[in-house]
């Protein structure tokens, strides 16, 4: 994170075995493949599971419905893959929701149109960004505390302008079209929320991984000073990357507004957990431990899945949380292992671990 | 930051005199403290009289003794919170310490069994933290899987209700003194007594605040980083159960989802200790000072009539200028 952050090495008596060592071709390329293999094993693990479990599990209608269950926690953690490539964490992500959802269904309550409710919603959630940039660029602070302390404010933010904390309900008949079709459209048989939420992704995406700017930010965040000195503006691109995330979550609020057709305080920070979960369960899909979208949607995947398995199978919700932990704990977990027994920590070294050894090769 | 400290203490080794300098700014920290607590007295007689002194230092206490693993953690692991020490399930294990107690008080256990038994169950959680940890994951993440997993447990033992606590022990926790101090806040004073002298006065403790530094130092200098990381969770967890026994009996009961409510103060608390440190690192009086002073400031701002929706921002316009001070000071020193 910071330029003269010593790197610390985890245990240096490991460290001279991580070099060339006597790597067979085939058993160093195995070990370059299985980690990123865990994720799409594990999924294919728990589609295998529930539909062995439950007879409903693997049928079109669940499976769609899965899909548009998905859909905010998805949008959330695609917002989140920008902020981490970018080299930061946003830990407010939650706040930026619910602010863009508050005030989107607070004009929607007052009866201005539809446009005008969800620009200003928009705005909401880029200020949380503007203010997360302005504290982690300008002043330097780092990104998981900075974002930790919007937490607090826009929590209270939040109590202070419902009243302390009183939802907004709408009534149904004074909702405009346009807004109820945000959050309740159907194309064709398909949810609206699914395509909208594939639509923002796909452009994120595209952003991320096909444009110049995508590579800037990705060269911004994993070599934070080889990047200034080959003249890119660091400090512009991570404002982009956070002000990108605040939009993309306060997305996600105003369809999470229209959806539920109001607001509930604090109802955002609920996806914070899951969406982490998802992103870092994505980086161990890439042969760099690069988070991505693709790999971020894979664990968006693997959540939704789970949560709707664990409700088939009528588990209590009381333990759909440790099963959610061990999941996300084994895979992670998994991930480093593997990755350590090629010898070299190689990518997920650069993601995961604390060991800093072998970088050059990783890159 | 880290290196920023190496700097400083590099300088005040060199030549003395610059010793003073960042001596005086240090006492800003205790200054700025002491103000707010002195406009806290003048806007509220009440601030001031003992019974509301006790209370807040029994407040203080709960967050002071999971504060105080939170920064033996960030002491050995490094301040750098991506990938440094960081231990996100403290809130959610304290909570769960504290409602195993209670359903094994109410189970009919005798009161040592039952404090006993919450407290394992931390040390259990601490342990999978630190053995996560060890084989490589990053503190983040693994106590972020961890802190699900607490949450869903005491949600599990206690079905999501309020879990009454009752036994002598615990009264005494709640309402007994020794020597006119509320019990709780002796405990406190053991409990950072113990780490202070640990951390300061013993070998364990410099080669902890040596790994957390520069761990290739350390390990080079014949330390393993890994065991001292690994016993840093433990004994942050084991301290979080401690909490969270103080907290159900001060609330007379284990309350489910307590947990995440108060892991924001006690980061809080951790990381504002580095304020009162003249190296700008985290440290123990520091800990027990910035907890007595979140605790005074909710109370003062709820005796100044201030609604309780503005204490929440309170605390993180707090955060922001403690860290303010610090990157402001980091960067004089690195001059």
């Amino acid at each position: 994170m910071t330029l003269t952050q010593q790197q610390p090495v985890r245990n240096p008596r490991k460290a001279p075995g991580s070099q060339p060592q006597t790597n067979d071709g085939a058993a160093a390329r195995a070990s370059h493949v299985l980690p990123r293999l865990i994720a799409p094993v594990a999924l294919a693990g728990i589609l295998l599971t529930f539909s062995l479990l439950s007879p409903n599990f693997l049928v079109p209608g669940n499976l769609l419905s899965v899909l548009s269950q998905m859909a905010i926690l998805a949008l959330v953690a695609v917002g989140l893959t920008v902020v981490v490539r970018a080299g930061g964490i946003d830990l407010s992500i939650g706040v930026a929701l619910d602010l863009a959802a508050l005030g989107a269904a607070a004009l929607i309550a007052d009866g201005y149109r539809a446009w005008v409710a969800i620009a200003v919603g928009l705005l909401f959630g880029l200020l949380v960004g503007a203010v997360n940039a302005a504290l982690i660029v300008g002043l330097k602070i780092p990104p998981f505390l900075a974002t930790l302390s919007v937490w607090f404010i826009g929590t209270s933010v939040q109590q202070l302008l419902t009243g302390g904390g009183a939802p907004i309900y709408l009534s149904t008949p004074r909702v405009p079209i346009e807004f109820a079709l945000l959050g309740r459209g159907y194309v064709l048989d398909l949810d609206g929320v699914v395509l909208t939420a594939a639509i923002v992704a796909v452009v994120v995406a595209v952003l991320l991984g096909l444009t110049r700017w995508g590579r800037a930010v990705t060269v911004a965040g994993e070599q934070p000073t080889a990047a200034r000195i080959s003249g890119l503006r660091v400090n512009r691109l991570s404002v982009s990357a956070y002000l990108l995330c605040s939009l993309v979550a306060a997305f996600a609020g105003v369809i999470l507004a229209a959806r539920t057709n109001g607001f509930v305080p604090g109802s955002g920070q609920a996806y914070l957990m899951d969406a982490i979960g998802a992103v870092f369960i994505g980086a161990t899909l890439s042969r760099f431990g690069r988070v991505s979208v693709p790999g971020t949607l894979v664990g968006v995947l693997i959540f939704g899945l789970l949560s709707n398995g664990m409700n088939l199978i009528g588990l209590s919700f009381f333990w759909q949380g440790l099963g959610r932990g061990i999941v996300l704990l084994a895979i992670l977990l998994l991930g480093v292992l593997l990755a350590r027994n090629s010898g070299r920590p190689g990518p997920f070294g650069r993601l995961f671990t604390l060991t800093a050894a072998p970088r050059q090769k990783a890159d | 930051m880290s290196a920023a400290t190496l700097e400083e203490s590099a300088q005040a080794g060199h030549d003395t005199p610059r010793r003073t300098r960042p001596a005086l700014i240090t006492w800003a920290g205790y200054g700025m403290v002491l103000l707010v607590l002195a406009l806290f007295a003048i806007g509220s007689p009440h601030f001031l009289q003992w019974s509301n002194l006790a209370s807040v230092l029994n407040q203080a206490a709960v967050f002071a003794v999971a504060g105080i693993g939170l920064a033996i953690v960030i002491i050995t692991g490094g301040d750098d919170v991506l990938k440094g020490g960081i231990d996100l399930s403290l809130g959610a294990v304290a909570g769960l310490a504290g409602t195993v107690t209670a359903v094994a008080v109410g189970a009919g256990a005798g009161v040592p069994v039952a404090v006993l038994g919450g407290l394992v169950v931390a040390v259990a959680i601490g342990a999978a933290n630190g053995a996560a940890v060890v084989l490589g994951l990053r503190p983040l993440l693994a106590t972020l899987a961890t802190m699900g997993i607490a949450t869903s447990l005491e949600l599990v033992v206690s079905e999501n209700l309020k879990v009454a606590l009752e036994g002598s022990l615990f009264l005494w926790l709640r309402q007994g003194t020794v020597l006119g101090l509320p019990a709780a806040v002796v405990l406190l004073l053991l409990v950072a007594a113990a780490a202070w002298w640990a951390l300061g006065r013993t070998a364990w403790g410099v080669n902890s605040y040596a790994v957390g530094q520069n761990a290739t130092a350390a390990s080079v200098a014949g330390l393993d980083p890994a065991r001292y990381r690994f016993f840093s969770y433990v004994i942050s967890s084991l301290l979080g159960g401690i909490a969270g026994v103080l907290l159900a009996s001060r609330l007379s009961a284990a309350v489910p989802g307590i947990g995440a409510q108060i892991l924001l103060d006690i980061i809080l608390v951790a990381y504002m200790s580095t304020v009162f440190s003249r190296r700008l690192v985290v440290n123990i009086p520091g800990t027990v000072v910035a907890a007595v002073f979140v605790a005074g400031l909710a109370n003062g701002l709820t005796l100044l009539g201030v609604a309780s929706q503005w204490i929440g921002a309170a605390k993180g316009v707090l955060i922001l200028l403690v860290l303010a001070v610090v990157v402001v000071r980091g960067r004089s020193a690195a001059k």
